[in-house]
């Protein structure tokens, strides 16, 4: 039965209550372990049509008639246009349109970023669009600029209150240590970098828009253009087949969606409106800088007795206060935690979510501290940890629908006890040693979702739901999921997806939700197709006949089921859990780095398609390896222009930088969560591998580094913070 | 822009390309407008003789050539990636700009034209320590490091210059980097033989990085040449003392770097 709902929503650590319309979700999980499809590695399903180019994706995509549109955006960080005229760019050859502030609510005079929309146009090629916008005749009145976070702070610049999340009395907790340990700790600025840059094509079709654009949301996609616009949400559609990366950024329409459509109104043709690539670097989003300063207590047994931490986001201009603090908060039992998180406003481009926003951010600070009381208390750090496990949430005491962490470190004691025969491979020059980190983030998903499932005569199967799959295989596992309920081979299953004309509603591919959201629908359906066929198959007299003999005498006929993601389970905290182990190699002269080996254990429940799951934990980490050591989006100090805005200045992390992986996966489903059991794997592996890397520069080197990236500067630093210290600690005489 | 076929080494004033790795990012960045470019790959000489490295080689060919001193294999091994190793040629890689991220934007800056260094006062990190008073730019060229330590001669269509004549601090009264005339194209470049030499490199990740410090040391006779990269607007020739250097507020560390990559590249050459 149809049942009314109101249930807390999480999308990358943001909550919001909502109602929702939930059917009770009736099938029992499948027992633990690989069944016939579903838990053994697949490859995937459109993978040969990639490899041959023949995936279409909004890149790629050439409509008759399609013009191109390009965006005059502010050169600086701070301005207002003081006089505008579109005029030459119309002159030139190609042009179609111009607009400008007034013409499309993206548009306006007032810029608080670099990167900010003012105008635009369209013309028959990228290079004419061009051309014409640098020939709009601007002129800036620049003003002055908040660039500094902790200043912005101080003056009140800010998006809201500051976050404040206490429990128990932290001075008093501080008191009752025997040990307590500060630091201060900063993030830089990263960049998404999508290998598909942020970009729309559209056209109106009548009185109806048809929109393909890189999303992680068709449907939200959906929502705000029929909302900006005031037209029916069902006089939008909106497309996205194949995507090219997003990582976070991609979860809304964007300003060059609004461009697109407004060129293409006024001049009736189809409209293309891409980011360069230069534009991606500064205006696309970012995982924003953070500041954090942490205190720990703890016994002389390593028993956490208090934990504090102020934080800074450096949010930028627009955006929202990531939950730097979380894993500060979540991650260990501790009766005595307070956490303030200020969100700065300044005039930098907009952040938008990364790869577990805050999280990743947090975790570096939390457990590079944690690495240091663990020296001072000279406690095995994987103990420490052990010790300061939480059997229940933190936050307020409610239980976890499943939690494996310990099993998690269980299984990376192996990779642990490496630590002894990789030091004892260090020479003169080249220290060699092992950190670790544990992992806590969302990523239990959610309602509202459906799926439809659709079975031929022929007893092929067709998944239609309108999701999409951002890049991470989605489509492959719900073919698994429908392959595994119906009992017919993967190969006979096709998915369709990625268009809000063909499907029902679907959940965005953000916050590690998309198999714990859209799995149970899949199966849901599959399993009412699947009802269906057993009833056909007792009236043929031919019970327990597989799937295809059954509906073999249908003919044209179809079998529908259709099924909805049932409600979480109520009152129960889900997160996923996970530890990383990595060893490194340090030069301790030039202040080299060298991750030699990362091995990954995270709980996320019942694997899918361990395939699948491994490409998850590889790109997390090698995302991760960038941010921990080179990537850094650099601006400059006066102006808050952004410099680093080309891939050579950007620099993400090559093949060579990319150590051995060892993942592994605890693969027991969670028996509280939906009919699957399984939770999300897109952003846990990105989450401890900054942290577990500072934690084995520290094990081989003593050097603590503070700051991300950990650049030769940086390392440099703490090396030499080191020797003084070691200098300074010595013995008299020695 | 006009695209043609050189015939003759005198390119009439066009603007040379060979593998365009440099030529093509900078023509799209607007900071380089040729009204024509010439292909010079059919004229330019290419492969190596005698210890004479024709100035069409190709950094890739470069790196498997076992007559060269190791320095300059390295040195082209480490550059960029291998796509822009097969295609990049020796002289151009010669040629190439600064990374220095205002110049490459298009800041006006004194390099072009205008009457500040943004990167003095503003981000500096992989910038100069040497000789950058005026323009704190870094000369990003491995192989240029390289054939400066061997001391190597470069042969134009008009001359033979020493590589280190090549190039020119950038000053008010003279703000180029180089010392090429209009027209003047680079043919080949003689690269004595030296009885050891190592390039050594401090990048921002393991491959595809100009480098932070790049340090080419070689050894013939008696005398050892120690020549340095990304340290100043220049290829850099060491004294043999870090007491000249001038670090900028966020580059001393380069100091710190280059020192230990010499200590290291003369005990490699011990």
């Amino acid at each position: 039965m149809a049942r009314l709902i109101r249930t807390e929503k999480e999308v990358e650590g943001r909550y919001e209550e909502v109602f929702v319309v939930v059917e009770e979700d009736a099938l029992d999980q499948w027992p633990a372990g690989p069944r016939d499809v579903v838990g053994r590695p697949a490859t995937r399903v459109d993978g040969l049509e990639r490899a041959r180019g023949q995936a279409v994706f909004t890149a790629d995509l050439k409509l008759p008639g399609m013009l191109h549109a390009a965006v005059l955006r502010s050169p600086h960080a701070h301005a207002r246009v003081a006089r505008l005229d579109l005029a030459p760019a119309l002159e030139l050859p190609g042009v179609h349109a111009a607009i400008g502030p007034g013409d499309a609510g993206v548009l306006q005079r007032d810029c608080g970023f670099q990167g900010a929309p003012v105008a635009a146009v369209c013309a028959a090629t990228p290079a004419q669009a061009r051309a014409a916008v640098a020939a709009i005749d601007v002129e800036w009145e620049e003003l002055a600029a908040v660039l500094d976070a902790e200043e912005a702070v101080a003056a009140g610049h800010v998006h809201g209150e500051a976050r404040v999340r206490e429990r128990g009395d932290v001075e008093a907790g501080f008191a009752a240590a025997d040990v307590v340990v500060e630091g201060e700790y900063r993030t830089q600025v990263v960049l998404h970098n999508s290998l598909e840059t942020h970009q729309a094509v559209v056209q109106w079709l009548g009185d109806t828009l048809e929109v393909h654009i890189s999303t992680q949301y068709v449907w939200g996609v959906r929502r705000d253009i029929a909302a900006t616009l005031g037209i029916p949400a069902d006089k939008v559609r909106v497309v996205c087949t194949y995507m090219g990366g997003g990582f976070g950024s991609k979860n809304d329409p964007g300003d060059y969606t609004f461009v697109a459509i407004e060129l293409a109104r006024r001049t009736g043709r189809p409209v293309r409106c891409a980011l360069s690539r230069r534009e991606e670097n500064v205006v696309s989003g970012n995982r924003n800088a953070t500041i954090q300063r942490l205190r720990i207590g703890a016994k002389a047994d390593g028993t956490l007795t208090a934990l504090e931490g102020e934080y800074v986001n450096a949010v930028g201009f627009d955006g929202w206060s990531s939950p730097v603090e979380g894993p500060m908060n979540q991650l260990y039992a501790c009766p005595n935690v307070r956490t303030v998180t200020h969100a700065a406003k300044t005039n930098q481009p907009p952040m938008k979510a990364f790869r577990a926003p805050g999280f990743v951010e947090g975790t570096f600070g939390l457990e590079a501290l944690l690495d240091v009381l663990a020296a001072r208390l000279e406690l095995d750090p994987l103990e420490l940890r052990r010790r300061n496990h939480a059997a229940s949430e933190p936050l307020d005491g409610r239980s976890y629908s499943g939690k494996n962490l310990l099993e998690c470190y269980r299984r990376a004691e192996p990779h642990w006890e490496r630590r002894h025969e990789v030091r004892a491979r260090s020479t003169a020059t080249v220290k060699r040693g092992v950190g670790m980190a544990s992992q806590v983030w969302y990523g239990g998903g959610g309602p509202p979702s459906y799926a439809w499932v659709r079975v031929g005569a022929d007893g092929r199967a067709t998944v239609v739901t309108a999701m999409q799959d951002i890049g991470t295989g989605s489509r492959t596992a719900m073919a698994q999921i429908a392959a595994e309920e119906l009992g017919i081979p993967l190969e006979h299953v096709t998915v369709s997806l990625g268009d809000t004309a063909r499907g029902p509603f679907a959940s965005i591919s953000a916050g590690s939700s998309t198999i714990p959201s859209m799995g149970p629908a899949v199966r849901a359906a599959a399993a009412d197709a699947r009802r269906q066929i057993e009833e056909i198959a007792e009236q043929m007299g031919k019970t327990g006949a597989p799937v295809a003999e059954v509906v073999s005498v249908l003919e044209s006929g179809q079998i529908l089921g259709k099924g909805a993601r049932g409600p979480n389970p109520a009152g129960l905290q889900v997160l996923t859990f996970g530890v990383q182990v990595a060893e490194v190699a340090v030069d301790v002269e030039t202040g080299e780095v060298w991750v030699e080996r990362i091995a990954a254990v995270h709980d996320v429940g019942r694997v899918i398609n361990p395939l699948g799951a491994s490409s998850q934990i590889e790109g997390g980490i090698v995302q991760g390896i960038g941010h921990t050591l080179s990537e850094h989006r650099l601006d400059d100090p006066a102006s808050g222009v952004v410099l680093t805005t080309g891939l050579d200045a950007y620099k993400l992390p090559t093949i060579a930088d990319v150590p051995e992986i060892v993942g592994e996966l605890v693969d027991v489903p969670d028996a509280q969560l939906t009919n699957l059991g399984s939770k999300g794997l897109g952003e846990p592996p990105i989450v401890p591998t900054a942290a577990a890397i500072a934690n084995a520069i520290r094990d081989a080197t003593g050097a603590e580094v503070h700051e991300l990236p950990i650049s030769r500067e940086e390392l440099l630093r703490a090396l030499r913070e080191a020797r003084e210290r070691e200098r300074v600690g010595a013995p008299a005489g020695v | 822009m006009e695209l043609r076929r050189a015939s003759e080494l005198d390119t009439g004033g066009a603007t040379p390309i060979a593998g365009g790795t440099e030529v093509v990012p900078l023509v799209r960045a607007g900071l380089l407008r040729p009204a024509e470019l010439v292909d010079v790959r059919g004229v330019v000489p290419r492969g190596v003789e005698d210890g004479t490295i024709g100035a069409g080689t190709t950094l890739a060919e470069l790196e498997r050539e076992p007559s060269i001193p190791a320095a300059l294999r390295e040195a082209c091994r480490l550059a960029a990636s291998p796509q822009i190793r097969e295609m990049g040629s020796l002289g151009g890689n010669l040629l190439q700009a600064t990374r220095c991220w205002y110049w490459r934007l298009g800041w006006e800056c004194r390099l072009h034209g205008g009457d500040r260094c943004f990167a003095r006062d503003g981000e500096h990190r992989e910038h100069a320590i040497f000789a950058n008073g005026y323009c704190a730019s870094a000369h990003p060229s491995d192989v240029a490091a390289a054939l400066l330590a061997l001391d190597a001669t470069v042969v134009t269509t008009r001359r033979e210059l020493p590589v280190g004549e090549l190039y020119h601090v950038p000053a008010g009264d003279d703000r180029r980097t180089t010392t090429l005339e209009a027209g003047e194209l680079i043919v080949s470049v003689r690269v004595p033989a030296a009885d050891a030499s190592v390039y050594l490199k401090a990048g921002g990740r393991k491959l595809f990085s100009f480098p932070l410090v790049g340090v080419a040391a070689a050894r013939t006779g008696g005398s050892t040449r120690i020549a340095l990269a990304g340290v100043a607007p220049v290829p850099w020739l060491h004294s043999g003392s870090f007491a000249a250097a001038s670090p900028l507020p966020r580059n001393a560390y380069k100091v710190e770097l280059a020192e230990a990559l010499v200590r290291r590249a003369l005990a490699a050459l011990a």
